[in-house]
């Protein structure tokens, strides 16, 4: 072996041990008993999925077992790669927020040969054997926005779509459809903004030059709802109602200031600490819940104390 | 002589500036809103940070670079100077004087692993992308934080037909054509971009302009990552994703070669307009979600492949 | 002898411009007919009209039955990466079963060379191999695929002396087989020793075809359509102080101990084989190479080694021997060329006098006489003597004490060459010095004042050029040095 090569081998050798390092620093909580449990979270790239995070944590330190986090980074292929290495790891369970319900069917696979039991959280997994299921309703939420804007207003109303094709876009925006023939509104236009603020800002604007006489907007998620209120200016909350979706920190801080009608709140952090509940569970070989539901709740102005932190 | 050389300047200029016409007319008559005053604001509006990112991207671009990192950088610096403020305590235009700092910051580095490191930029700042996305969400902890009143401005209304985002991208439209055309650095870009064996041998410091160059470059993205998060009086940790590739559009519709040595402000600035008027065009005619990256796309294509066939048959 | 392609009344337009009026043009079997102009005279575009790469707008180009007509272009068209055997048969390898059958493939391969003379492995890596052998494997897939008629556009400007006798023997053995081959070179020795006949072109009119045997005189008179009273006009003066001094300039394993002086109104020319090391030395004294140990002196100051800046202050400049690879800006103007290497000197506080650098590049295309629509036309577009015009340009402008030129004339045409060598004389006799690297003798001894003649990375003896045959300086440079 040459020397440059030797060097190259000991520059690469000090990175592995810098990263494994940072691992163990950043991406593992709680220190009590000899019981991991994994988490393989679509993405931290999120707030939402960030306080996800957060509630399983608070379990797991709670509850005394370890948690090791990882982030796929909204990339499926990521997150079978993660959890496959989870498998081999000799975790006593695992939890996934799947990146796609549809993709997720290698990772069980390789949970269920491994022997270990695995908890999807927040998105189902479409094909593959899960022990428990812990998630909020989509399409009941979006019924209820549709419920709650057709409260709040009538007339027409736009949709701004999340990631096109993504499994929370579709269905929010197929609950919301089911919830419309309830009120007097109808929808003049539906256009995608990515979950994007700034998206949302630009296609909200544009949305307005064709259409100046809109009552509501309807968003997948509150990022998208934030952009549409900037662009709304003053009309936000007087002329035109919004309804976002998640009830993130800063939704919520728009439903107080009055820009916003509501906004669907999952609860990310209920949904992270029920995960790390029926995995500790599963892993101690007690009876666990197969369908954890977590409630989906309206926040408007009337009963935002029960959300703010 | 002269002539036949000044018509085919104007030609290869006609390029972009040919197929955003097109655009503009067919818009025009598709949907009867589009042509309001407000709503060609509000396009100018929209191109504003792209455009910004892209001006950037020029000088790289034009010096025979490539910068993938804008788009994150953008974030970063925005991030940063949104949590001097609102974490630190720092006074507002501190905050915005160390968020375009960090975008120098960047671009430094991505010049010094450039030019000293010898990395090809396409992996320098690939590195660079990732580096500066997870340092932002480092810096926000993963949530939205609020910006300085000072940069809110910048998101703001001068008077309501001057719109700051507009009037920040013409000024910069005009910084870019006077780097470019008149100073030094520019047209060591050119020379560089060009062939940078014989800048090397005209005793051009070939390393210490790209320096400069990846320097403007952050400077740039960080000054679009203020727009965009004035424009929203937020910085989100996933503001910008994907902006890079808009930026490079931009350019390259404007008619700049990706060899290097080629293109200028105008284009560049046309090449943003298009972008925004397209996406603007396709919200007002309500086009399906799924048809709309296909129609960007195609129109990316056919804008540059107008630009070299005029090219091509005003040379032979 | 049986006609192989006959080409008549052939004209072409492109743009408005006049590339070639009415020109006849035939090959016979067995013959060598060089085609012969200036640069721009339409050489290129009759060559891309008979290949059928241009249609004509008038005339038509006809072959004789079952003839193929191949082109060998100066830039080649193989695969580095790839064997010499696979080149040979680029995107035909012999099959057998669907599958390439390599032995096969190398068995024809060894016949192949064969009938060009080259004895090397077919199995070797086509980019290992040195400019001439790959020259004779693009020669050799040529004739696999039966070409009737060879056009050679410029195969000899990039080879040394003894590749060219090579090349030359070669053609004639394919003159023998019957093969029609035409010629196109700017080397007019060569004419004489191969040319069957020469068709002359200028401003794309065919203005002659001269027989067998035709004098350099008759040609020039022909191509340029006046007479050139002398080929190599140097007016030589007494030397002044030194004003470049290379001591013991050594880079391991290329160069060694290697020493020259230059001084105020001199030409010192650089002789010796490609491959002896003299692009080299002169690229490490300019600072564009580094180099181990020695140092340089330029108007008695030492100059930093590995340093082009420094070089360029202290007053050297270099015309690098690749015009277009390292010369030019090709995607800049003409205007942009010439103001390289004084951008910075024109520049302010960060902004460029451009109307100055406009003003002094104007000046200078008119003073050295380069043919361009204006200052904005692209480089590209000029002839390679204009260009080169360019590139000798943007150093006047910036005056260096010494200039080094190397291979000035590589690719240019007489009428031009002429204008360099008065490029030359102008500096020498305004005090200033040049050290001229050329691999064409007849250049060196006719243009230089002393010449330092190199073998082997080492200074090989030093000749006075008056009075000295090209025997004598090669004499010194295919000798061996023992280490």
């Amino acid at each position: 072996m040459n020397f440059p090569r030797r060097a190259a081998v000991a520059a690469l050798s000090a990175t592995a041990l810098a990263l494994t390092a940072a691992c163990g620093s950043g991406g593992e909580t709680g220190s009590g008993g000899d019981l991991t449990v994994g988490l393989a979270v679509s993405t931290l790239n999120n707030p939402y999925f960030v306080e996800l995070k957060q509630g399983a944590e608070e379990a797991a330190a709670e509850l005394g077992v370890k948690l090791t986090v990882v982030d796929a980074q909204n990339d499926s292929t990521n997150q079978v790669n993660q959890v496959q290495t989870f498998a081999t790891q000799g975790l006593k369970a695992i939890i996934i927020n799947p990146v796609d319900s549809k993709q997720a069917t290698p990772a069980a696979k390789a949970a269920e040969n491994a022997n270990i039991p695995l908890i999807a959280v927040d998105r189902s997994v479409d094909d593959g054997k899960v022990a428990s299921e812990v998630a909020s309703d989509n399409v009941q939420g979006g019924s209820l926005a549709a419920v709650e804007l057709g409260r709040a207003t009538s007339g027409e109303v736009v949709h701004l779509q999340g990631i096109p094709g993504a499994s929370a876009a579709r269905d929010r925006g197929r609950g919301f459809e089911q919830g419309l023939n309830s009120g007097g509104i109808k929808v003049v236009a539906s256009q995608p903004a990515d979950f994007d603020r700034a998206k949302g800002l630009d296609v909200m604007t544009n949305l307005l030059q064709a259409n100046p006489g809109i009552k509501g907007v309807f968003a997948d998620n509150d990022e998208m709802a934030l952009g549409a209120i900037k662009a709304l200016g003053d009309k936000a909350g007087t002329q035109v109602q919004v309804v976002g979706f998640d009830g993130t920190p800063d939704g919520l801080k728009a439903v107080e200031d009055g820009t916003m009608a509501a906004t669907v709140a999952q609860q990310p952090k209920v949904l992270g600490r029920k995960a790390v509940e029926q995995a500790v569970k599963a892993a101690r070989g007690e009876a666990v819940q197969q369908v954890v539901d977590v409630e989906v709740k309206v926040v408007t102005k009337k009963n935002l104390a029960e959300f703010k932190k | 002589m002269t002539t036949s050389i000044d018509a085919r300047k104007v030609l290869s200029d006609n390029g972009a500036l040919g197929g955003l016409l097109v655009l503009v007319v067919a818009l025009s008559v598709l949907a009867p809103s589009f042509l309001s005053t407000q709503n060609l604001l509000n396009v100018g509006v929209q191109a504003a940070v792209v455009a910004v990112l892209a001006f950037g991207s020029t000088f790289v671009i034009v010096s025979g670079g490539i910068d993938l990192s804008v788009g994150s950088v953008a974030a970063l610096s925005a991030m940063v100077g949104a949590w001097s403020s609102t974490e630190a305590g720092l006074p507002g235009p501190l905050a915005l004087l160390l968020g375009l700092a960090t975008g120098v910051v960047a671009g430094l580095v991505n010049g010094a692993l450039v030019s000293y490191g010898r990395l090809p930029a396409f992996i320098a700042t690939l590195a660079m992308l990732s580096v500066a996305r997870g340092l932002t969400l480092v810096v926000s902890q993963g949530t939205p934080l609020a910006t300085p009143d000072v940069v809110s401005e910048l998101g703001s209304n001068l008077t309501p037909f001057l719109p700051v985002p507009l009037l920040v991208m013409l000024v910069f439209f005009g910084l870019t054509a006077f780097v470019l055309t008149r100073t030094y650095q520019g047209r060591a870009m050119y020379v560089i971009g060009g062939n940078e064996e014989a800048a090397r041998l005209s005793g051009i410091d070939v390393r210490k302009q790209k320096l400069v160059v990846y320097a403007l470059s952050g400077l740039f993205a960080a000054v679009a990552g203020m727009l965009l998060a004035g424009r929203l009086a937020s910085a989100g940790p996933q503001a910008a994703v994907g902006y890079e590739l808009d930026a490079i559009a931009a350019v390259v519709i404007g008619g700049a070669s990706l060899s290097g040595g080629v293109g200028r402000a105008s284009g560049t600035l046309i090449g943003a307009l298009v972008l925004a008027v397209l996406r603007n065009g396709l919200n007002q005619l309500q086009v399906s979600p799924f048809w709309q990256q296909v129609v960007i796309g195609v129109v990316i294509a056919l804008a540059v492949l107008l630009d070299t066939l005029r090219r091509r048959s005003s040379t032979r | 002898m049986a006609e192989l392609l006959r080409a008549t009344g052939i004209t072409k337009r492109f743009t408005g411009a006049l590339a070639l009026d009415g020109v006849d043009f035939e090959v016979r079997s067995g013959e060598v007919h060089v085609l012969l102009g200036e640069n721009g005279a339409g050489k290129s575009t009759l060559v891309k009209v008979l290949a059928g790469v241009h249609r004509p707008d008038h005339g038509e180009v006809v072959l004789a039955d079952g003839v193929r007509l191949a082109v060998i272009y100066q830039e080649l068209t193989l695969v580095p990466e790839l064997s010499v055997a696979e080149n040979l048969f680029l995107g035909r390898p012999p099959r057998r079963f669907g599958v390439v059958d390599h032995a096969r493939m190398r068995r024809d391969a060894v016949g192949l060379l064969d009938r060009v003379g080259l004895a090397v492995d077919p199995r070797a890596r086509l980019g290992d191999l040195g400019i001439a052998q790959q020259q004779m494997v693009e020669i050799a897939r040529a004739l696999d695929q039966d070409a009737g008629v060879l056009v050679l556009d410029e195969p000899t400007a990039v080879l040394t002396d003894t590749e060219t006798d090579r090349l030359l023997e070669i053609m004639a053995e394919l003159r023998d087989q019957g093969v029609g081959l035409v010629f196109i070179t700017h080397h007019l020795d060569e004419i004489r020793r191969i040319a069957d006949r020469s068709t002359v072109l200028r401003d794309g009119r065919s203005v002659g075809v001269l027989p067998r045997g035709a004098s350099v005189e008759q040609m020039i008179e022909l191509m340029v359509g006046r007479t050139i009273s002398e080929q190599y006009p140097r007016h030589r003066q007494d030397p002044g102080e030194v004003l470049l001094k290379i001591d013991g300039l050594t880079r391991d394993g290329v160069f060694r101990d290697v020493s020259i002086e230059v001084r105020a109104g001199e030409v010192v020319g650089v002789a010796g084989l490609v491959g002896a090391g003299r692009t080299e030395v002169v690229r490490a004294a300019f600072g564009a190479d580094r180099y181990d140990s020695g140092h340089v002196e330029v108007g008695g100051e030492r100059v930093a080694g590995g340093d082009v800046r420094a070089a360029v202050r202290a007053g050297l400049g270099l015309v690098p021997e690749d015009r277009k690879g390292q010369g030019l800006v090709l995607t800049s103007s003409v205007g942009e060329n010439l103001g390289l290497v004084t951008l910075k000197s024109a520049t302010r506080v960060g902004i460029v006098d451009r109307k100055g650098q406009r003003g002094r590049a104007a000046e200078m295309a008119a003073a050295l006489r380069i043919k361009t629509s204006g200052l904005d036309q692209e480089v590209r577009e000029l002839s390679g003597g204009n260009q080169q015009k360019v590139v000798i340009g943007k150093w006047l402008l910036a005056d260096p004490k010494v200039l080094v030129l190397d291979e000035p004339t590589r690719g240019v045409d007489v009428g031009a060459k002429v204008e360099i060598y008065e490029l030359v004389n102008r500096m020498t006799a305004a005090g200033r010095a040049v050290l001229l690297v050329s691999s064409d003798l007849p250049e060196v001894i006719g243009m230089s004042d002393r010449i330092v003649v190199m073998a082997h990375g080492r200074v090989a003896g030093e000749l006075p050029a008056v009075g000295t045959t090209q025997d004598q300086v090669m004499a010194l440079a295919v000798q061996e040095i023992s280490a």
